[in-house]
């Protein structure tokens, strides 16, 4: 795969990932790539109750996964425009805002 | 007048005057530390031959005249080759993306695999697509992106299979190839609900003879009634028959 992130995936605040995707499309390319990025066994250790869960569907919806954070927050992405990095770009960095919200109320 | 007198007599006697003698130069000084600015008629070339680089055409508008045939290295047709062998022989393939399982939990799940005679196969994403892009199965190509793995089965065991993976979660069923037929995640559950060979061809067999059994019980319906209703009626008749000796002996045995 090209995709390849500098920085590992921390999943310290993900409650839930969940993706739904069609496997006969030709728009999952990035979608599996953040599922596999996701769903690596780095990934998972940082948070052994986070569950990262797949839907194989076959009826020519759009990739979409759905996270939700510890603290109810969802963040929803629709893979069939986005790239893998842009997709691992944003949900880093909402798990990086929440570490500093964290963090200050600390 | 003078001029032209000069010209006149300048010209017969051979001498023809410089015509460099009549022009007026502007700024005489030909290196300057400022730019000399143009003259009017060198603008005007310099615009006409400004240079244009050429525009990029579009990506397939004038194909190359000649095509550059890739040239497979002896690997790459080893392992189609050994991809058509799997194709050929195995009733079941599944393709299962591997969200980077560790050493161990592939082996458990190879191990757990094996014991339904199910076995893993690893090949390049590039070898199967060029395998499949000449194949009939070519519409299995776009399940080949990333980390991918094969499940292949000669006898079609896709319930073991099933219930395997159901124990390694980072394992994704995408599709299998079950008997030449392409089948979704749904349908290979699907299939692994329906029940086996023999027992459907017994339940066809029921379903085909039933309206025949029902034409015989149908034919022999009536006479089988009239020789119950005939036995019926006998038995009745002997019946009353029966009954008058038990009173005549009790009456003889009165008058006795």
């Amino acid at each position: 795969m090209a995709a390849s992130s500098k920085s590992s995936v921390v999943l310290k605040a993900v409650k839930q990932v969940m993706v739904q995707m069609c496997p006969f499309e030709s728009n999952v390319r990035s979608t599996r790539e953040f599922l596999f990025m996701v769903g690596s066994e780095k990934a998972r250790a940082t948070n052994m109750n986070c569950e990262v869960s797949t839907v194989v569907k076959h009826d020519e919806s759009e990739p979409v996964v759905d996270i939700t954070f510890t603290d109810g927050e969802r963040l929803v992405m629709k893979g069939a425009k986005l790239t893998g990095q842009e997709m691992l770009q944003a949900f880093q960095s909402r798990c990086l805002a929440k570490d500093t919200q964290a963090q200050a109320k600390k | 007048m003078a001029a032209t007198l000069c010209g006149t007599l300048l010209a017969k006697s051979g001498w023809l005057p410089l015509t460099q003698c009549g022009r007026v130069r502007h700024m005489s000084k030909s290196v300057t530390r400022h730019k000399r600015p143009m003259h009017i008629i060198k603008q005007k070339l310099m615009a006409v031959t400004e240079y244009i680089p050429p525009k990029r055409l579009a990506a397939g508008a004038y194909p190359s005249q000649n095509k550059k045939v890739e040239v497979e290295s002896g690997l790459v047709l080893l392992l189609k080759k050994e991809v058509k062998t799997v194709f050929q022989d195995c009733k079941m393939i599944a393709v299962v993306q591997n969200n980077a399982s560790n050493s161990e939990d592939m082996l458990t799940l190879r191990h757990r695999l094996h014991k339904h005679s199910l076995t893993v196969k690893f090949f390049p994403n590039q070898v199967m697509r060029s395998f499949l892009k000449d194949s009939e199965f070519c519409n299995m190509a776009p399940l080949f992106i990333g980390s991918t793995v094969l499940i292949v089965s000669t006898q079609g065991k896709v319930k073991e299979m099933l219930s395997t993976l159901r124990g390694s979660p980072q394992m994704v069923l995408l599709g299998a190839c079950v008997d030449g037929t392409l089948l979704s995640a749904q349908g290979v559950q699907h299939y692994s609900k329906l029940p086996s060979v023999s027992v459907v061809q017994g339940e066809l067999v029921s379903g085909l003879t039933l309206l025949s059994s029902r034409t015989a019980s149908l034919l022999r319906h009536h006479p089988a009634r009239l020789s119950a209703l005939l036995q019926q009626y006998v038995g009745q008749q002997g019946a009353p028959a029966a009954e008058p000796r038990p009173q005549e002996s009790e009456g003889v045995a009165a008058q006795s």
